[in-house]
């Protein structure tokens, strides 16, 4: 078992003295410096500055060897993910590898250095090759340094392993530790050669992450863990409407620190909640229960605007449902509102396809508001010396944004500001937001103390920004073989991008539509559009983005057209699909699932498949007693490519993860709002599965290729789970009870009971 | 203002609170600093907030901290003094958590049905702890050893 821990680390300790060519010189040893692409939701990679750094490999006279990186851990491992390819290059037990928790750093040339978003399934994908070469070219540093001192220049005649290096002709040997110092000195390659794939001791194989020891014995320290000397607690109050906004700040109550108003700050929430709203007030006081108390009973008035009358699901489906045939197409140059109809793809001539179609299928399918509902609530501690320094630790998915803010904020230069990224109790998305940060900082720069702010459940779950809803109509035709004429595909959803402020091209939100567009079918004709929905309550990016919202609709739309044409719904898809990696998910998933063995007396079998973040996944689902209000999920299989396998296990727990999460959003997730105030407040209203009704879930995954390129995009895994679940559960529900369901979630008044 | 003398892991301390219902939870975290014990829901629904009081498992965020005086409070933190409660060696050996925000709660849950006697499929029926990074499967492996 490893017997390594991730620790934190702050921003400014990661300030080194850049050496020539990424190498320095640290006390007994050396370290290599290198930067990993930085990926967001805005744009797939981030250009670097040359110099600019965001990771550090130290190998010590002591034999240490430390990794840190900014990526946050929130339970995809993604950490342990990046150790282990390091290791594998660098020739060493992956046990011995300290992990170390970066933050943003400032030591760059660039104004704003470089973290790494935690977003987007990227941190092993994008950094696959980063590792590997960073392991490869300490390795071969180290190696120059004993060849050195042992005065023998030919390479051929030393081998390495687990950090020794053996001269062989007479059996010197000089661990890393020794040479370290040395090689600090040294120039190091620009390149080394990598270990072949064929002879790969970790990459592939399931090793123990690094941080589960700490999650067994309640050592891991989570953001709401935080505390310190002389430290306050706050409790966020928001307006109940989105679009409120406080009339005056009333009084603090007796007992309370202070009553903070806090504001919203440009770029960390949207749509209703605009630039310079004060929607909030902080009560401040010495616990969070009496804190919490005070706040609860605190009287506070709220100006709500006169459109938050409008704020409520009847309406947002109104406008949705006039969008389906009223939207006004882009216009290049023009001010495209709200509403506007962007064409993302258009082949031949749908329209005429499908009037000429022996058979046509015209289907609308509906998805609501969901919430993130992370386990741990929204919190950040902030210590606060004005004019003279910040520190502040939160459970962020974007330390970068959040060094961002709190230089906006505090007019602070970035070296007298430290970031601590947390452990992380859940993040799905909504700890990508800073909003939640950018009140906490408020407030400790407002008592001028140090201060941890937390946002109880009840306003977790009403004033997240949540993943979109969909209005969704396909229509199709069939020829009398069973081919498909003609695809038609128009989602109407709020933009996430949109509510950013990022400028949408001809082919609108390319978030939205995910999932939707670029179909492998062999479709004759097609035409996939997208349209802004108006609604202003705030959307954010929830686990699988656009993939959760459209893959429900395509698929879905995928087994009527099969039922229609008479087809199995696996080998309908299987005859339009021709590319082979899509073709072998297809048939591993329903080789895993029994599809072509009738299933037990009383159940029935639903498929599906789609992409999201370079991996292709399909999922067999298995139900059984089916009632007005309840279903079983007896089992789930689910085959995936990500085309390299780094941690089997680690891919198995995350799909496992993925799978329970679009199974709680299909089955009850939704948020519904009436003039502008969420309703679903707690648990209670927001039911989850609990671990009787887990299913079976069994996973393949497609070997690794023989030997692998880097020119071939290496899939994402931590939210592939999500977006095939619903589809193949609703094409389930539909085999078992000739009911089919367009609108999630399948049963939208379940409760779950208290304990 | 209330005296509150309380038994947490074996140690004894004496805590201060405005009101004698404030929540254990909060004792445990804001006043003692045991921060293994987690907020959820504040509600009794998730059970991250499980400690055993007398060895039962109860909801520490609904359970009043006067009404603990003269129990013994075990939490994560007390479980074991090197994760070497089967469990505990069974979540590692399982690498069920992922997040590991609910698995403080979900393992006293668990210890509670061990020290009731239980085992197996029987704890599966009793831990009732919601995990929304679905950690479930796993569980249900762990469980078996116990």
């Amino acid at each position: 078992m490893s017997t390594t821990t991730l620790e934190s680390r702050s921003s400014r300790k990661n300030e080194h003295k850049i050496g020539r060519r990424g190498f320095l010189a640290t006390a007994g040893g050396f370290t290599l410096t290198f930067l990993m692409p930085e990926v967001t939701r805005l744009s797939e990679a981030e250009g670097a500055t040359p110099g600019q750094v965001n990771a550090w490999l130290t190998i010590g006279a002591d034999e240490s060897i430390t990794l840190t990186v900014g990526s946050s851990e929130m339970g995809q491992g993604s950490f342990s993910g990046l150790a282990q390819i390091l290791a594998e290059d660098l020739m060493v037990d992956y046990a011995r590898i300290r992990g170390v928790q970066g933050g943003p750093t400032m030591s760059n040339p660039a104004p704003v250095g470089t973290a790494i978003n935690t977003v987007g399934s990227s941190v092993t994908r994008t950094n696959f090759w980063k590792m590997r070469d960073a392991g490869a070219i300490a390795r071969e540093t180290l190696v120059q340094a004993a060849m050195n001192q042992i005065g023998d220049p030919v390479r051929g005649n030393y081998t390495v392993n687990n950090g020794v290096i053996t001269h062989t002709p007479d059996g010197v040997t000089r661990t890393y530790g020794q040479v370290a110092p040395d090689a600090a000195a040294l120039t190091p390659p620009s390149t080394a050669s990598l270990v072949p794939d064929d002879q790969f001791k970790l990459i592939g194989k399931t090793v123990p992450r690094l941080d589960i020891p700490s999650k067994v014995n309640g050592g891991a320290k989570y953001g709401l863990d935080v505390r310190m000397d002389g430290m306050y607690y706050a409790v966020i109050k928001h307006s109940p409407s989105f679009g409120g906004t406080l009339a005056f700040t009333p009084a603090k109550p007796s007992g309370m620190l202070a009553v903070v108003p806090t504001r919203v700050i440009a770029g960390t929430n949207r749509g209703s909640e605009a630039t310079g709203n004060v929607n909030a007030v902080a009560v401040v006081g010495s616990n969070t229960w009496d804190t919490w108390q005070a706040a609860k009973s605190l009287r506070v008035t709220w100006n709500l605007p006169a459109s938050a009358s409008s704020l409520n699901n009847a309406q947002f489906q109104a406008d949705a449902q006039a969008l389906l045939t009223s939207a006004a197409p882009y216009v290049a140059g023009g001010a495209n509102p709200a509403g506007t109809l962007y064409t993302v793809e258009s082949i031949g001539s749908v329209n005429d396809a499908i009037a000429g179609s022996a058979k046509s299928i015209d289907v609308t399918y509906s998805l609501p508001y969901v919430a993130h509902a992370c386990m741990e609530v929204l919190n950040c501690t902030v210590n606060y010396v004005a004019g003279v320094s910040c520190e502040i630790w939160a459970p962020t998915q974007s330390s970068k944004a959040v060094l961002q803010l709190a230089m906006t904020l505090t007019g602070l230069p970035s070296t007298a500001i430290n970031v601590h990224t947390m452990y992380l109790g859940g993040g799905l998305g909504r700890k990508a937001e800073v909003d939640f940060v950018s009140e906490a900082i408020q407030v400790a720069m407002a008592v001028n103390k140090p201060v941890k702010l937390m946002w109880p459940r009840e306003e977790d779950f009403t004033r997240d920004q949540y993943r979109p809803m969909a209005l969704i109509h396909a229509r199709a035709g069939l020829d009398n073989s069973g081919n498909v004429t003609g695809w038609s595909y128009r989602n109407v959803s709020p933009s996430i991008l949109g509510q950013r402020g990022a400028p949408l091209g001809a082919k609108g939100d390319s978030q939205g539509i995910e999932g939707a567009q670029s179909l492998p079918y062999n479709f004759g004709t097609r035409l996939t559009e997208w349209v802004s929905h108006p609604s202003p309550i705030p959307v954010g990016f929830w686990r699988s983005v656009g993939a959760s919202v459209n893959t429900f609709g395509v698929e879905s739309m995928m087994d009527e057209l099969a039922a229609a044409a008479g087809a199995d719904p696996y080998t309908f898809r299987r005859a339009l699909l021709t590319d082979p990696r899509w073709i072998a998910v297809l048939d591993a998933a329903a080789t895993l699932g029994n599809w072509n063995t009738p299933p037990p007396s009383g159940r029935a079998r639903g498929i599906a498949i789609g992409t999201a973040f370079n991996s292709i996944v399909a999922e067999v689902v298995e139900i059984s007693q089916v009632t007005t209000t309840s279903l079983k999920v007896n089992r789930v299989s689910c085959a995936i490519d990500c085309y390299v396998s780094v941690n089997p296990g680690s891919i198995q727990a995350q799909l496992q993860g993925g799978i329970v999460h679009g199974m709680n959003a299909a089955l009850y997730g939704k948020q519904n709002f009436v003039n502008g105030a969420a309703q679903a407040k707690n648990f209670n209203q927001s039911r989850m599965i609990r671990l009787q009704e887990m299913p079976q879930i069994d996973i393949s995954i497609i070997p690794n290729p023989a030997a692998a390129s880097r020119t071939t995009n290496i899939g994402g895994v931590g939210e592939l789970g999500v977006p095939t679940f619903a589809p193949a559960l609703a094409n389930a529900y539909f085999k078992l009870t000739g009911t089919r369901v367009r609108t999630l979630p399948f049963f939208p008044a379940a409760t779950m009971g208290g304990l | 203002m209330s005296t509150l003398q309380l038994n947490v892991n074996g140690q004894n301390y004496t805590v201060n609170v405005s009101n004698p219902d404030m929540p254990l939870l909060w004792v445990l975290r804001d006043l003692i600093g045991l921060t293994g014990t987690k907020y959820g829901c504040g509600i009794e629904v998730c059970a991250a907030c499980t400690v055993l009081i007398d060895g039962q498992p109860e909801h520490s965020c609904v359970f009043d901290a006067s009404s603990a005086v003269g129990k013994k409070v075990m939490t994560i933190e007390g479980l074991s003094p090197d994760s070497s409660h089967p469990a505990q060696k069974a979540w590692v050996a399982n690498q069920v958590p992922q997040c590991g925000y609910c698995q403080s709660g979900m393992l006293m849950s668990v210890a509670g049905a061990m020290k009731a006697g239980h085992h197996g499929n029987e704890i599966l029926s009793e831990v009732k702890n919601l995990c929304v990074c679905g950690t479930y499967q796993r569980i249900r492996q762990a469980v078996q050893y116990l």
